[in-house]
């Protein structure tokens, strides 16, 4: 209950802000007003700018039946006409620039985000701005986006990739009952009922004067923020922001989602959500804790070590504090996915079907190992020094740097437009105790959603439900102390009870 | 618009200005080549603290030329982080995780690339660990075995992309003897073998991870003559000894060629087309119109993808592919439809080859992806690592950065009529087409 409370005090501070920098129609901003409602990062020389207009809307904003509403405005506004041009033209205009604009959209933002060279930055920027405040929203565009995103969750969500069909249908399950509790990019019924009219509807209440602010990184001159805060505040509407709050619901025991597909290997996604966000004191202390149990597709991962390295099972095991779009096909997370909500989770790469319960006993084990006896000192020593450089990798470009502090901005981190600096400094004035007390204030194996993408549904169930043993052989030598610990996972207790087991034909996630 | 922004064909990572003329790689860089055939490009840039530390090896999947071998490269690059008699598996992987390195590796056709981008005060740590583990690899058979279950891994989670099975079925349909005619991550029954291969991975190792096949990129913040000492220092006594593998040559195609290949799995069918290349070079005119062609006819902007996507909306995706190789390979097209229309976007494509071997190509479309590829390019040059990431394959093809300014010139000087005569030389008995089709 604390924690939720926290939550909704940090929405309505950031509330409070965007309310009090509200300002009439037509009025040029003054120079405070102009700082409140910019984030700029000045490189003088950059022979680029990059863009980011984060708007404080979402995925939580989607109205009910209509899941990926606010992703499908998104790419209205991305993919689509202008009032003066048709997209056709735009595509043509931008070509020889090598530039364009996209639209993220998150469960809580929405950032369009481009990067031009200096040369082009006049007409990139009347384009950018034609784009937010003048869209054409055509039925045609509609129909082709709508298109795309049907073929996208029908097919590729369910059939190209098990290991984010898992992710996607974990994250689903987690916020189950809540308006978290569906992908951005949205539901098959929602998609196909969306109509012209909800997307204006949504980008009038959305896309407003109140609920944006203009990032920029670059080499601009001190005009181009003022012509985007006032442009933007003269053409956007003026409805009051809206936020809604995720009342999470519990999770009780082991909650296990089975999804039936006929495949060669087992993917498994595991996951609850926590209420720690980047301004959290015990942020930092469970990054690092996070850095050695599951550092993202890096040898230094904990869970990497015991599953792949050690055993050969599988490609990669990681864990996560904050939600990691994409991290298929990234080894840096993507910034612009800043959330009121956070969730704990650990990504078991595909193993063969009959290795995917050891595999899993296997996680939960060092979960449980780490939870109830806190991390070593020399493991500490190591991901401390390990994660205080490493976080400068974060940021490779400024278009990168700016996403970062867009996104501090959102969580309230002062991050003086240097987050991997502000990280690292904090990392390193970090003890074991802290380290340890955050572990057992946040992270637990007991109460835990675990999603299988899987071909024999009912055996996996059955095994789960008959808690079975799931001893492993090899074809190579183990040492000793390896297959010691083979027989402490294979009997590692999973309680799981029958009506906590629900299994999913895959042709059907996703449908509403 | 994310597709202009992720649109990325081999040339767009490259270079080129309006006068070619000019120096286009926007750094200076030094090439010094070692007595031992080691060669190393050094390109200082303004990027505090920071290098990008490159190994490009020659040798990928095209080198697999032993029935049998197919994914070997690839499950080697997994090997190489095994460890050596001074820094055994784990060491050197704990060395790396204190330096807070940003270390990967990757496998492609024609070359492998080990990559770490550190601070640059660790960069003689780096070269310590590195020059040992690419002359003195050691790794035991029971890891060996172990990290074959790895590959096995990564085949099984990459196996449900549709994709990948079409890509698979392209290389197999387009060519008979030459090693392109196999994935880099290998066939199935090959990668399951790979456990029993331990002696035939020290041959391999020991045959392509020498001197003279490889190149070292160090991209950043660093000193040139400390950094060039240091190289000789740790690499120097680095003994020559590689031998080439014996590729096939692929005999030349002689009429079309199709196949379709079943998903198992719900997909909207994918069509690709191809056409057999020449090998790159940066002046071979022909192969560079081709390019240009390529994104011309079937780009982002172009008259055949605005119409099929934007205004019939016939396809759900539509993009051409083409790459630079060190044999000749393919130039592609890959569109993603529906059954209804797959012959219809088949014919159209073929048309519009067609059309522009017989009309000469818009003048201001040319210019534009000229200018496309200058913007592109300097603006993709922002770090370190994106520097070493996108010379990488130039190097890995052409064996240095020495004839990257011959490779813009010659994008400058591609003319209208060369655009023709490209497309007059994409005839029928060159021609490749693979349907991928779902089990819906």
């Amino acid at each position: 209950m604390k924690n939720k409370l926290k939550i909704t005090a940090k929405a309505l501070i950031l509330l409070l802000t965007i309310t009090i920098i509200t300002m009439p129609a037509f009025a040029q901003a003054t120079a405070k007003e102009i700082e409140a409602k910019t984030l700029l990062i000045k490189e003088t020389n950059n022979p680029t700018v990059s863009f980011n207009i984060w708007f404080n809307t979402g995925s939580v904003h989607d109205e009910v039946g209509k899941d990926g509403l606010s992703s499908i405005v998104g790419e209205m506004i991305s993919d689509g006409a202008t009032k003066k041009h048709t997209y056709d033209e735009l595509l043509n205009i931008m070509y020889p620039m090598a530039t364009g604009y996209e639209c993220k959209v998150d469960k809580d933002m929405t950032v369009i985000r481009g990067r031009v060279h200096k040369d082009n930055l006049e007409k990139f920027t009347e384009l950018l701005i034609e784009a937010i405040t003048e869209p054409a929203f055509t039925q045609e565009d509609l129909n082709r986006i709508k298109k795309q995103r049907l073929d996208y969750l029908e097919k590729t969500l369910r059939y190209s990739s098990d290991e984010e069909l898992a992710k996607a249908v974990l994250h689903n399950e987690i916020h189950v009952s809540t308006r978290y509790g569906h992908i951005p990019e949205g539901s098959v019924d929602g998609i196909k009922s969306i109509t012209l009219k909800d997307v204006e509807g949504y980008y009038k209440k959305y896309y407003n004067r109140n609920s944006f602010v203009v990032g920029l990184a670059g080499g601009f001159n001190d005009s181009l923020p003022i012509k985007m805060v006032n442009t933007l505040n003269d053409k956007l509407a003026s409805d009051q922001l809206m936020v809604n709050y995720v009342m999470q619901m519990p999770i009780e025991g082991l909650e296990v989602v089975i999804i039936e597909k006929k495949n060669s290997a087992t993917a498994m996604s595991i996951g609850y959500p926590i209420s720690v966000l980047r301004d959290d004191p015990e942020f930092v202390p469970l990054s690092l804790f996070n850095s050695w149990f599951g550092q993202h597709r890096n040898q230094s991962s904990h869970l990497y070590n015991v599953i792949r390295e050690k055993r050969g099972l599988n490609y990669g095991d990681y864990s996560y504090i904050e939600a990691f779009p994409n991290g298929g096909a990234l080894s840096l997370p993507d910034p612009n996915s800043a959330r009121r909500q956070q969730l704990f989770e650990i990504w078991l790469r595909p193993v063969q079907h009959q290795h995917s319960l050891f595999t899993l006993r296997a996680a939960l084990r060092e979960l449980k190992n780490v939870v109830d006896n806190g991390m070593t000192q020399s493991d500490f020593l190591k991901t401390q020094a390990f994660l205080s450089k490493f976080c400068r990798h974060y940021t490779p470009t400024l278009a990168s740097r700016l996403g970062y502090s867009i996104d501090n901005l959102f969580y309230g981190v002062k991050d003086n437009q240097n987050y991997p600096e502000y990280l690292s400094k904090k990392i390193n004035k970090l003890t074991l105790e802290q380290v340890n007390t955050s572990i057992k204030n946040h992270i637990q194996y007991k109460n835990l959603k675990i999603v299988f993408v899987t071909a024999d549904a009912e055996k996996l169930k059955q095994d789960l439900l008959n808690n079975n043993p799931s001893p492993i052989t090899y074809d190579n030598e183990k040492s000793a102390e390896i297959l010691k610990e083979d027989k402490e996972i294979s009997n590692f207790p999973l309680s799981v009870n029958a009506e906590r087991i629900k299994i999913i034909k895959v042709e059907s996630v996703f449908q509403k | 618009m994310r597709k202009i922004l992720l649109f990325c064909s081999c040339l767009l990572l490259l270079a080129m200005t309006e006068t070619a003329k000019s120096n286009v790689f926007p750094y200076p860089y030094k090439v010094e080549t070692l007595p031992n055939g080691l060669k190393v490009i050094l390109v200082p840039m303004n990027s505090p603290g920071i290098v990008a530390y490159y190994t490009i090896v020659r040798t990928g999947s095209r080198d697999e030329w032993e029935p049998g071998r197919s994914g070997f490269a690839h499950f080697f690059e997994h090997m190489m982080f095994r460890g050596t008699k001074r820094h055994p598996g784990g060491v050197y992987d704990s060395i790396i995780t204190s330096l807070g390195a940003e270390a990967n590796a990757y496998t492609t056709d024609d070359y492998t690339c080990y990559h770490l981008t550190v601070a640059n005060n660790d960069l003689e740590r780096v070269m310590d660990l590195e020059s040992d583990r690419f002359q003195f690899l050691q790794y035991p058979e029971p890891e060996f075995k172990t990290e074959s279950g790895a590959v096995y891994g990564e085949f099984r989670k990459g196996r449900t992309s549709p994709f990948n099975v079409l890509w698979e079925k392209i290389k197999e349909t387009a060519f008979d003897k030459h090693t392109y005619r196999h994935t880099t991550i290998g066939y199935e029954e090959d990668i399951k073998n790979m456990p029993n291969m331990y002696d035939y991975s020290k041959s391999f190792y020991q045959r392509y991870y020498r001197p003279e096949n490889c190149v070292i990129v160090v991209v950043g913040d660093m000193k040139e003559e400390s950094t060039i000492a240091m190289v000789k220092k740790y690499y120097g006594k680095w003994a020559k000894g590689y031998t080439e593998p014996k590729i096939e040559k692929e005999p030349e195609q002689t009429s079309e060629r199709t196949a379709t290949v079943t998903y198992d799995g719900k997909t909207n069918p994918i069509l690709a087309i191809g056409y057999k290349n020449y090998a790159f070079s940066p002046t071979n005119k022909q192969l560079i119109a081709r390019d240009l062609l390529s994104d011309l006819a079937f780009g982002s902007n172009s008259k055949l993808y605005k119409r099929l996507y934007l205004q019939e909306q016939k396809v759900i995706s539509f993009q051409p592919s083409f790459q630079m190789n060190r044999d000749p390979f393919m130039g592609l097209v890959y569109a993603m439809t529906t059954e209804e229309n797959l012959k219809y976007v088949q014919d159209e494509i073929l048309k519009e080859v067609d059309s522009f071997s017989k009309n000469v190509v818009d003048a201001t479309a040319l210019q534009d992806l000229k200018k496309r590829i200058k913007y592109s390019y300097v603006m993709d040059l922002d770090s370190p690592k994106k520097v070493a990431g996108n010379l990488a394959r130039f190097v890995a093809i052409t064996g240095g950065i020495e004839q990257i300014e011959d490779y813009f010139a010659t994008i400058e000087s591609i003319t209208t009529q060369d655009i023709m005569e490209a497309a007059k030389s994409l005839t029928p008995e060159k021609r490749t087409i693979v349907i991928l089709k779902g089990s819906n």
